[in-house]
């Protein structure tokens, strides 16, 4: 989609800049689904219960398509030595993070997108590729995106990821929650091979009565805490531990939905600076205009 | 009447043992009926438990010799044909068990009586309403990977089972089991440690002497050790804290305050019961266990007085004989105070009745044997 070269960009961006400048946000942003279903679903990751055998890694990849390679080269541990996030190639990975008390097991916590209930991706991206689908799946529409990366820089947990080595059509690529498996009635590929249900799958409501039940019975196990009960104003991925979450690398957060597109890209970015919402209306605009332009003319 | 009279005996007779049987419930004293129950009056035949966990641990240990030898475990083919079934060496591990908890290692939650298997409470499907425990998979991994995993640091499926592509049609088959048993553990005697503590860096342990003495059992110390504690194949540099170095020994010891009941500068010989208290357990104490003396709930000195335990000694009662010598008839009905003096029995003295010249052991008070 990024075809022109940044002086035609600028050179477009001046021409209708006056026009679009004037426009509210509401205008230039497509319309997008944003369902909160009662219903809607999710999953209790417990980090106490995970071994980091990485087969996660392995059927998420291969229900995506993605070169997956030989299922037990995911035996090697030695991917541990560093930490890892998710991106282009591998939608989840897990870490290893060393116990404090050293005759015990490590922790392992698996990351992918957390499917938050007010997603700052899906009011970041100003032409509303993101939804909010009712069975609690976060997912992407790669005919909609302008390649802007905004949802990138908004997420939270960092999660959306570019395709940087691909000149052609670069898709930004994130967990869909395995939207395609559960519509047909399976579980999502991670949960489905998990061999220790480390990953327990359910509706979300359902999964905070689990979650506080074996937070009540085994207050040796666990820390008195559900990350993503209400982080972010919930999620649909949530965490128990026994170890505080920051240890974890999960980033402390409030219970605010995080920041849309305006503060999150003025804090992002332009900290201190201040453009006006139209500069980036503006941006946005000339890049969907672009980009229906290649369209047409693909046609 | 006689009639009516029978009755009543049968069924007085009848309560009484009705109350015997409940009495010895297992579980009678330490839970409520409808915990593990779910009709009003459970019977033999129809005991009518429920079968899935309480928030308790319940549960009887068995004989190792009725274990079952092997278990194959192939109930999660219909969920997924990735992994073959597992042949699972059931008796060969339940050997082991007593040392890491015994069968409720495994077979937790299990009431009393009938022992279940994981798929009983554990559902085999991983999409099913109640989500609190986890399904038949998650159950079986579970148990086994966090041992297997301590033993090797690693997660080897292969271990367990083979990826069903690599098996060829005739490799699956189910072991022999019968001949294989875990070897004896050979008991350690003395194990000498070399501490940190400067007052006192050696610490002596005769593992016999705590075994013997204390009439202990392996469990009654390794109650919550894993395969790994042995089976370790690489070891990790461990640096284990002060807590869970003494935990062990803290069960019956003070190693809080009283750190050179343990660690002294040198080599502790055996326990020797003489030398440390000047008490000699001839052959009459030797064999008798630590606590008939001392008191079952902590530890009660003693003096060296004989009455202080044997309270009801009296010439009626006491068999003289047993110390080998046989009281001539003219000393048999002393009390023992006039020979023994200031309860001192070891030897006797005998001027209360004799003259000066009469003394023990020239002279004797009967006939030796
Ligand atoms: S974790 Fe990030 S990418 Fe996933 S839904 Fe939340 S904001 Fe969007
Ligand atoms: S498959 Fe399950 S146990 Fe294995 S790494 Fe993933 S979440 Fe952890």
């Amino acid at each position: 989609m990024l075809k022109q070269d940044r002086r035609s960009f600028l050179k477009t961006s001046a021409l209708i800049g006056a026009g679009i400048t004037g426009l509210k946000s509401k205008d230039t942003k497509a319309q997008t689904r944003h369902v909160i279903s009662e219903d809607r679903m999710g999953v209790l990751v417990d980090t106490t219960v995970c071994i980091g055998c990485r087969k996660c890694e392995w059927a998420c990849k291969t229900a995506h398509d993605l070169p997956a390679g030989d299922i037990e080269s995911y035996e090697d541990r030695s991917v541990y030595e560093k930490m890892r996030r998710p991106d282009d190639k591998a939608l989840t990975v897990v870490n290893e993070y060393s116990n404090p008390d050293p005759t015990k097991l490590p922790t392992n916590v698996k990351v992918q997108c957390m499917h938050c209930d007010e997603p700052a991706c899906l009011s970041a991206c100003i032409v509303g590729a993101f939804s909010k689908d009712e069975s609690g799946s976060v997912v992407w529409d790669t005919e909609k995106c302008i390649g802007c990366r905004y949802c990138m820089i908004a997420c939270p947990f960092q999660i959306p990821a570019f395709e940087y080595d691909k000149a052609l059509q670069p898709d930004i690529k994130k967990c869909d929650f395995c939207i395609e498996r559960t519509t047909q009635g399976q579980l999502p590929a991670c949960v489905e091979i998990c061999p220790v249900e480390a990953l327990t799958y359910g509706r979300r409501k359902d999964l905070i009565e689990v979650a506080r039940k074996k937070i009540k019975n085994y207050p040796d196990r666990y820390i008195d805490s559900i990350l993503g009960d209400t982080e972010v104003g919930g999620t649909s991925w949530m965490y128990l531990s026994g170890r505080d979450f920051q240890e974890l690398d999960f980033p402390k957060l409030g219970e605010d939905p995080a920041p849309g597109v305006s503060e999150s890209i003025q804090h992002g970015i332009f900290a201190y600076f201040v453009p006006p919402i139209s500069l980036y209306a503006l941006l946005g605009g000339v890049m969907w205009l672009n980009k229906k332009k290649e369209k047409s003319k693909e046609e | 009447m006689k009639k009516i009279s029978i009755i009543i005996l049968v069924f007085i007779s009848a309560s009484i043992y009705a109350q015997k049987e409940l009495e010895q419930h297992p579980m009678a004293k330490s839970l409520e009926c409808n915990y593990c129950h779910s009709c009003e009056i459970p019977t033999k035949d129809d005991p009518c438990l429920y079968t899935c966990p309480r928030t308790h641990m319940v549960t009887l240990q068995h004989p190792v010799e009725d274990a079952p030898e092997v278990i194959v475990l192939d109930e999660l083919k219909e969920q997924s044909d990735l992994y073959a079934p597992v042949v699972f060496s059931h008796r060969l591990h339940a050997e082991m068990s007593n040392m890491a908890g015994g069968c409720q290692l495994c077979h937790h939650y299990n009431p009393p009586g009938v022992i279940l298997g994981c798929q009983e409470c554990h559902e085999n499907s991983r999409s099913r309403t109640d989500l609190n425990k986890p399904d038949l998979k998650g159950a079986y991994h579970r148990q086994c990977i966090d041992c297997h995993r301590e033993w090797t640091h690693e997660v080897e499926c292969a271990s367990c089972h083979l990826l069903n592509e690599k098996i060829v049609a005739d490799e699956v088959q189910v072991k022999d089991y019968s001949e294989i048993k875990h070897p004896k553990i050979i008991e350690p005697t003395k194990i000498v440690y070399n501490t940190e503590f400067d007052d006192g860096d050696i610490v002596t342990f005769y593992h016999d002497e705590h075994v013997n003495l204390f009439n202990l059992d392996c469990s009654s110390c390794h109650s919550n050790s894993s395969c790994a504690s042995c089976h370790d194949t690489t070891p990790l540099k461990l640096e284990p804290t002060l807590d869970q170095l003494h935990r062990v020994c803290s069960e019956c010891h003070d190693t809080e305050d009283d750190c050179t009941n343990c660690h002294i500068k040198k080599e502790r010989p055996r326990f020797n019961h003489e030398l440390i208290t000047g008490f000699d357990l001839n052959k009459y104490h030797k064999n008798i266990d630590c606590k008939s003396c001392h008191g079952k709930d902590g530890f009660k000195g003693l003096n060296d007085n004989c009455g202080t335990c044997h309270t009801d000694w009296s010439p009626g009662n006491f068999d003289h004989k047993i110390t080998g010598l046989i009281l001539s008839e003219s000393h048999e009905g002393n009390d023992c105070e006039v020979c023994h003096e200031n309860n001192n029995f070891k030897k006797p003295t005998c001027s209360m009745c004799h003259d000066e010249d009469v003394t023990y052991p020239d002279f004797m008070p009967g006939e030796e044997i």
